[in-house]
């Protein structure tokens, strides 16, 4: 009796032993890695940097949303589905949930470039030199990216005071690893902010590589092109003429590598076209990868997709969208009525991928350049700028085969000059994000904006106005004690 | 060696007793009442030979000449010896001994008497649960014990069922009780995968349990240690008598419908509405009817889509019980079938399962046992998922158009707008429900193996190995017709996971009796792992809908994906001694150190310890002369208890493999916190169990809790950069202090006329002590954490009412300030003081404040149950109330927007019309967001009694069934959720969309009505 009962002893304690170890210590994660191993290799540290441009195609924002956003605010389109709530009316609330995803979204990509930056540095010795210094330039231009969507969603433009003094939004610099007070910072001024994003980018345009291995990478990687396109206009916000020429047209001249536009308006959108000529930086996205049903560009956009978001009367009649010709290509091939139920309404054809939901966002489109050359070189030009011309035919050409071309003689003015390129711009770039933000810069009025039946008008939104940017998160304000101040009329 | 010379004794013995000169004698045990008592236990005393009774009562038994006395004893009905006369039949009556003396309460990993309990256990017995037509069994402890908040979120099948022992533990999720089944640590909570929550408490047969035990306060559940802050509850399923087997039958059938509607507009009240307040905005006409049948004239319909989803579900429940066994192996064995077909059309849970318990004493030292449930359960989900998505129910049914047909003039489904302008993005309501669906089909043992051996006398050493699996499969489709299937062009998903948890416990137990001193000394070890995985694939696009096989074949595009569910382990080492003098003076003192996978090796151990003192009062000889008292006994206790409901990983820093595109990522998964520490909590608890003259039976308790280093998924600032915006830390402290009072009365006791009284209830309070997070605070919906303050206040700006002289919303700031809003002036003028009318500032999140007094916690809650008996006729009616919560009503806010072309709530019709009038109702507007904001205006008191069962039996008599070889018959009419008496205007006082948290409980949003359930069932024991 007593054997037994000491060898079952002995037993209990040695099985006892062995068990106590296999459920603690042996029970470790088999589908992640620990921080210590994050930067561990050349290859991890290079997956981190994509990380963080992952972290910008976040389904709530850059992989189409926030491009969205922009166009949602302006005249161009009306919210037929209702999806979108007040954020299509100038009335949201601070508790909104759009300003909520943006918010944390485009801080995730500001710190997570932040992170691997300091994960680069710290771990340079994995690296060649050059090799540490182009990612360490990718995650200056993801930051800049983030910064910029960010302060023109919630915060007015830059132009708003004369010295960009007002409030623009906070500025993190470092990455966390415990909830440090250091992440609670006030807001900067829109001047802080937009030269955190200049600085940024100049690193960008002098470390980055021009092209990558793949031409998949290319595009939607950071080029030395992106950093210089984005750089001309992030300039052009700021009325910034000559630096927004400049900067374009290092790009038009091929000092980055080639860009051009497609035969074809529509050149650039679709399946087969994303990683054309004309594509200068786009968040991509695939079938297992997307914003899925309810965020996705074409979901969205398309008649046969949700189908939210019809193109309103303002854009297609020429009365309130003047240089939208009846011909114009960009009319008759781009856009399109729905399929039942919605064979009433007009709806864009630039995101026809619904099946898959694998549209890519153009963030940054060359068409998007040559307008930015032209305007600005115009702005910056005394008389009216041949140049300018040259380039805003570049764009008007092909979608306007059977019109002449315009000439110098053709605008009395430079104002006349500077009003055509901006129509063209919205016609050209409209639903890409552009709208409320080109009428925001050079202090214009929404008007003839329409609600959810596409027939009411809301009413006129004044530049400067408190709603036309967005209520900093009220979760936000709540954590921060005050120390983020909250837009007026929130 | 020993132990076969053992056995030879035993064989000589037995020998020796066959060649002695016997008799044999009969007779019969009952109660007082003349009532048989099976299974009793009748043994010639001074030897070995002995038996039970049978069904009836009877026994028969050989008996040597030289035996002169019998002992006949009885669970519960004490022992008695008679002598041994000349007689042959002896008939028997035991009495029933005074309630709980020598009731065995099952605590931790032993059993105790009841009279020498320290700690605050209350139990439910499991006639109390069988036969209920609910959908799992811990919806039936509702009400039934103190201090034990059992809420269900809502009717949908297997929606969340929040259990609270004496407040919210923790400020995390982590606050519910920790469930043991026959000493099965069991998996509990939500298991569904995709859009459906499924309770896993589903898969356990609610007639097998035979009674389930509350541990509620230090003492009695600190032997659980780091699982034990939310309280235990021990269930212990049906073991098997030695006697005759006893053959049983209990069914059911019944019908559900919902226990309440809401009620909104008509056809031509949603015209009416929709049109003047689009016109009081200057805007067209957006809602008319259409022709639907082309027939070339305007259709007018009404679709009540209520009246379209729901309908009258038909429930039913068989089982078989078979029990029994001899002296040495008493076993039981069930089979059951439980059907619940929900009032939503398509919601349905169907549930098989079969039960084996057996214990058999293999020699005079070993005893060995077995429990086992196998159980087959398919959940039929909401095929869109469920509350307040566009294709939800009950979103559904309530905010689609009344103004157009189900069905269209072709018999297919009507999918237009009909004559309305404004989109309504509510889906078809019907053809969601019948072309959609997410069904889950989930496999589960429980079971456990133990040996149990004597060591020498007193002392006896048990392990016991656990398992329980889980195995699950969903299925899920949306159609590509209607609904969030057409943006997909169909979808087909499939989630196949399991849960494995296997856990081995061993303890050594010592009870001796030394003159006066009771001693019973528990030491053991326990280690547990979980282990979860799930298997995903979906495909989209589908081709051709007929088939739904996940192949590429038939889908524009698959994927597949495999995850991780739960990854942990426990290792706990504890010991306790019970010490009880003259059973008058009794001492616990408990402790148990416990090793969580999930914590950083530096703070892996916790320690939790307990220690409790109890006095027999009622032994005292100054208490003889207090006749009225006839037992009183007072308890106090202290001790630690832990948490470790905090995921696996929490304090692990962690990237995971991500996706950008096409191009292979890698992203931070969890900040990870290194000196994450354990949640405690200390709880000091005072009780009084008495018996007040000679069977009323009072406990009272006084507790007060107090948890430190709460964790807590923190909400931090996105600016920190961390996903979801959180990250695990000890934020601060937490205090729960309340009183509980639970009374069982028999009120009459006659032959012919029983009536029984419990009744229970509970004060609580939660108070926030501390916080390290920002500033202090800490947001959750609608709620507030803030330290000096209520937990989970509510936080919302105060609604003001409706101005009768113009009739626009107002609202106080945060200085008390009245403001009104009125949508049609330009947006700078909108917001004016009701006072002189002068411009100001808009009312915003800064006007919110705390709402100390109004909380998602019941201030007072319990149950009261009556047992009727008339001769053969039964009764039995429970009621659960709960005063003093107050409930955020989220779905009659959504019901009354005025921003959408959606359907709303008949209240609107209460619109402000001309100066005077006094109503809640503002001038309705389209476009104003403001009125219906998130205020006070939406909070409302949640105070209910509900009449959670009432059920009428009838029992044949004995002498009517003994003629057709029953030993017994009853049928019975019962009827659960019966009524609901509150104030409250949302879908139920209970409601809660937000499952299983502490912050964000209280919000009632689109949750599906309770089921009302009317039964009618058989008893039947052969």
């Amino acid at each position: 009796m007593k054997k037994i009962f000491y060898s079952l002893a002995v037993l209990v304690v040695l099985t006892g032993t062995a068990c106590q170890k296999k459920v603690t210590d042996d029970v470790v994660p088999n589908d992640r890695l620990s921080n210590d191993l994050a930067f561990s290799s050349a290859q991890k540290i290079e997956n981190a940097v994509l990380g963080a441009y992952n972290a910008l195609q976040n389904a709530g924002f850059l992989s189409g949303r926030a491009l969205l956003y922009v166009d949602l605010q302006g005249e161009d389109v009306f919210d037929k589905g209702v999806f979108f709530g007040d954020a299509a009316r100038f009335n949201m609330l601070s508790n909104n949930g759009i300003p909520a995803a943006v918010w944390t979204a485009g801080y995730d990509a500001i710190v997570t470039s932040n992170r691997v930056a300091e994960g680069i540095a710290a771990n340079a010795s994995l690296l060649t030199t050059q090799k540490a210094t182009e990612l360490t330039a990718e995650c200056r231009f993801v930051r800049a990216v983030s910064n910029f969507y960010l302060v023109n969603f919630f915060a007015q433009p830059y132009v708003f005071t004369a010295d960009a003094s007002h409030k623009g939004i906070p500025i993190i610099t470092k990455s966390f690893s415990s909830s440090s007070p250091e992440a609670n910072q006030p807001r900067s001024t829109v001047k802080q902010v937009y030269d955190l994003i200049i600085s940024d980018l100049t690193q960008a345009i002098r470390d980055l590589p021009q092209a990558y291995a793949s031409t998949y990478a290319t595009k939607t990687r950071a080029t030395r092109a992106a950093a210089a396109s984005l750089l001309a206009r992030v300039h052009l916000y700021r009325a910034d003429y000559t630096g927004a020429r400049d900067a374009a047209k290092r790009v038009i001249d091929g000092e980055f590598g080639t860009y051009a536009l497609r035969p074809a308006p529509n050149g650039a959108f679709g399946p087969g076209n994303y990683q054309t000529t004309e594509t200068v930086w786009s968040i991509p996205n695939n079938v297992n990868d997307n914003p899925n049903t309810n965020a996705a560009l074409p979901q969205h956009y398309a008649g046969n997709g949700r189908a939210d978001l019809a193109v309103s009367r303002s854009f297609t009649n020429a009365a309130t969208n003047t240089y939208f010709a009846a011909d114009d290509r960009r009319r008759t091939q781009m856009l399109a009525a729905g399929p039942a139920p919605n064979t009433a309404f007009t709806f864009t054809t630039k995101y026809p991928d619904v099946a898959t939901r694998a549209d890519w966002a153009p963030v940054i489109r060359y068409a998007e350049v040559l307008l930015t050359y032209a305007e600005a070189a115009a702005q910056a030009a005394t008389v009216v700028d041949a140049d300018a011309v040259t380039k805003l035919n570049l764009v008007r050409d092909r979608a306007r085969v059977s019109a002449p071309a315009y000439t110098v003689a053709t605008f009395p003015t430079k104002a006349a000059l500077v009003a055509a390129i901006l129509g063209e711009r919205r016609i050209e770039l409209a639903f890409e994000g552009h709208r409320l933000w080109d009428i925001m810069r050079v202090k214009g009025t929404v008007q003839n904006k329409y609600d959810n039946d596409g027939v009411s008008l809301l009413p006129a939104q004044a530049f400067g106005a408190n709603k036309s940017i967005w209520p900093i998160p009220q979760a936000e304000v709540d954590k921060s004690g005050g120390v983020l101040e909250q837009n007026p009329g929130y | 060696m020993r132990k076969i010379s053992l056995l030879c004794a035993l064989l000589l013995t037995g020998w020796c007793t066959l060649l002695a000169q016997s008799r044999q004698i009969s007779g019969r045990v009952t109660n007082e009442k003349d009532e048989p008592l099976p299974g009793s236990s009748v043994r010639a005393k001074g030897s070995s030979s002995g038996t039970v009774t049978d069904s009836t009562g009877m026994f028969r038994l050989m008996v040597d000449d030289k035996i002169k006395t019998l002992v006949i004893s009885s669970l519960g009905y004490g022992e008695k010896e008679i002598a041994l006369n000349s007689q042959d039949f002896f008939a028997v009556k035991l009495l029933q001994q005074d309630a709980g003396l020598d009731e065995v309460v099952v605590v931790g990993y032993q059993q105790i008497a009841r009279v020498n309990l320290t700690g605050s256990v209350a139990k439910v017995g499991g006639k109390e649960i069988a036969n209920r037509p609910v959908m799992s069994f811990d919806q039936a402890l509702t009400g039934k014990a103190a201090g034990v908040q059992v809420n269900t979120s809502s009717g949908l099948v297997g929606d969340n069922v929040i259990i609270r022992v004496r407040g919210a533990a923790s400020i995390s999720s982590g606050s519910q009780p920790l469930i043991i089944i026959d000493g099965v640590p069991i998996t509990q909570g939500n298991d569904g995968q995709l859009y459906n929550p499924v309770n896993t408490l589903a898969d356990i047969n609610p007639n097998d349990i035979e009674s389930v035990e509350v541990l509620k306060d230090a003492s009695a559940a600190a032997i659980y240690g780091s699982r034990a802050s939310a309280g235990v509850i021990l269930i212990s399923t049906r073991k098997g008598q030695a006697g005759a087997a006893r053959i049983t039958y209990d069914g059911y059938v019944g019908v559900n419908t919902a226990s309440r509607r809401l009620t909104v507009l008509n056809g031509d009240q949603y015209n009416t509405v929709i049109n003047k307040m689009r016109a009081a905005a200057g805007q067209t006409p957006a809602a008319a009817y259409a022709d639907f049948n082309g027939d070339g004239t305007i259709d007018p319909v009404s679709t009540d889509w209520q009246d379209e989803v729901y309908r009258n579900g038909l429930t039913q429940s068989h089982q078989v019980g078979i029990s029994g066994g001899t002296a040495k192996t008493t076993f039981y064995a069930s089979a059951a079938y439980n059907d619940f077909q929900n009032y939503i059309i398509v919601n349905r849970q169907k549930r098989m399962s079969g039960r084996i318990n057996l214990t058999t004493k293999a020699t005079n030292w070993l005893e060995t046992g077995m429990t086992m449930q196998y159980s087959q359960t398919t959940s039929y989900g909401l095929g869109s998922g469920t509350g307040g998505g566009l294709s939800g129910v009950p979103f559904g049914p309530l905010t689609a158009y009344p103004n157009i047909p189900v069905y269209a003039a072709n018999g297919g489904y009507y999918l237009g707008a009909g004559g309305n302008t404004v989109f309504n993005n509510t889906p078809n309501p019907v053809a969601v429900q019948n072309l959609n669906y997410d069904t889950r089909q989930t496999q589960r043992l429980i079971g456990s193996l133990y040996g149990e051996a004597r060591l020498f006398k007193g002392l006896k050493f048990k392990s016991q190995f656990n398992v329980d699996q889980l195995f699950g499969n969903t299925d899920q489709y949306w159609d590509k017709l209607v609904g969030d299937g057409s943006g997909l062009a169909g979808l087909a998903q499939t989630v196949n996971n399991r849960t494995y948890v296997w856990s081995w416990t061993n303890t050594l137990n010592y009870i001796a009796k030394f003159g006066d001193h009771d001693i019973n000394v528990l030491a053991g070890s326990e280690y547990t792992r979980r282990r979860g995985y799930g298997a995903y694939a979906f495909g989209t696009t589908i081709f051709d809908s007929l088939f739904r096989q996940i192949d590429a074949a038939n889908f524009a595009s698959v994927g597949a994906q495999n995850y991780n569910t739960v990854n942990n382990g426990l290792a706990s080492y504890f010991g306790g001694i019970n010490y009880s003098f003259k059973r008058k003076y009794i001492a616990t003192i408990n402790v148990r150190g416990d090793a969580y996978s999930g914590f950083g090796r530096d703070n892996r151990w916790g320690y939790f310890p307990s220690a409790a003192l109890a006095w027999r009062i009622s032994q005292e000889g100054f208490m003889q002369s207090v006749s009225a008292i006839s037992d009183m006994k007072l308890r106090a206790s202290y001790g630690l208890t832990g948490n470790s409901n905090i995921g696996d990983f929490p304090s692990l820093a962690t990237f995971a493999p991500t996706q950008y595109a096409d191009i292979p990522s890698l992203n931070l998964s969890n900040p990870g916190n290194s000196s994450l520490r354990w949640e405690k909590t200390g709880q000091f608890d005072i009780g009084i169990d008495m018996t007040v003259g000679k069977n009323i039976q009072i406990v009272l308790d006084y507790y007060n809790k107090k948890s430190k280093d709460l964790i807590l998924a923190n909400p931090v600032l996105a600016t920190l950069g961390f996903p979801g915006n959180s990250i695990i830390e000890n934020v601060g402290q937490l205090s729960n202090s309340g009183f509980e009072i639970g009374i069982n009365m028999p009120v009459i006791s006659k032959k012919d006329f029983n009536w029984d009284i419990n009744f229970n209830g509970a004060w609580n309070r939660s108070k926030v002590i501390s916080t390290n997070s920002n500033n202090g605070d800490i947001f959750g919906g609608n709620s507030i954490v803030r330290p000096g303050y209520n937990m989970s206040a509510f936080f919302l700006i105060r609604w003001a009412g409706v101005n009768p002289s113009n009739g626009l919303p107002m609202f106080y700031d945060k200085d008390g300030v009245r403001k009104q809003y009125d949508h049609l002036q330009p947006a700078a003028s909108r917001w004016t003081k009701v006072d002189d009318g002068s411009v100001t500032t808009a009312i915003t999140a800064a006007d919110r404040v705390v709402h100390n007094d109004k909380t998602p916690y019941p201030k007072f809650l319990g149950g009261l149950t009556q047992n009727l008996r008339y001769k053969q006729f039964d009764l039995s009616i429970d009621l659960q109330y709960s005063l003093g919560a107050y409930l955020y009503n989220n779905t009659l806010q959504n019901l009354m927007v005025t921003t959408t072309s959606r359907n709303k709530s008949d209240e609107l019709l209460n619109e402000w019309s001309k100066p005077g009038d006094q109503t809640d109702v503002p001038r309705l507007v389209w476009g104003d967001n403001q009125w219906w904001q998130t205020s006070t205006r939406w909070l409302e008191k949640a105070d209910f009694v509900r009449i959670r069962n009432l059920q009428l039996g009838y029992s044949l008599p004995a002498h009517l069934l003994s003629k057709i070889s029953i030993s017994r018959l009853r049928i019975y009419v019962q009827a659960q959720n019966l009524y609901t008496f509150t104030g409250y205007k949302g879908m139920d006082p209970e409601a809660n969309a937000n499952g299983n948290v502490n912050i964000g409980l209280g919000i009632d949003s689109f949750r599906p009505y309770l089921p009302r359930t009317i039964t009618a069932g058989v008893n039947v024991g052969f």
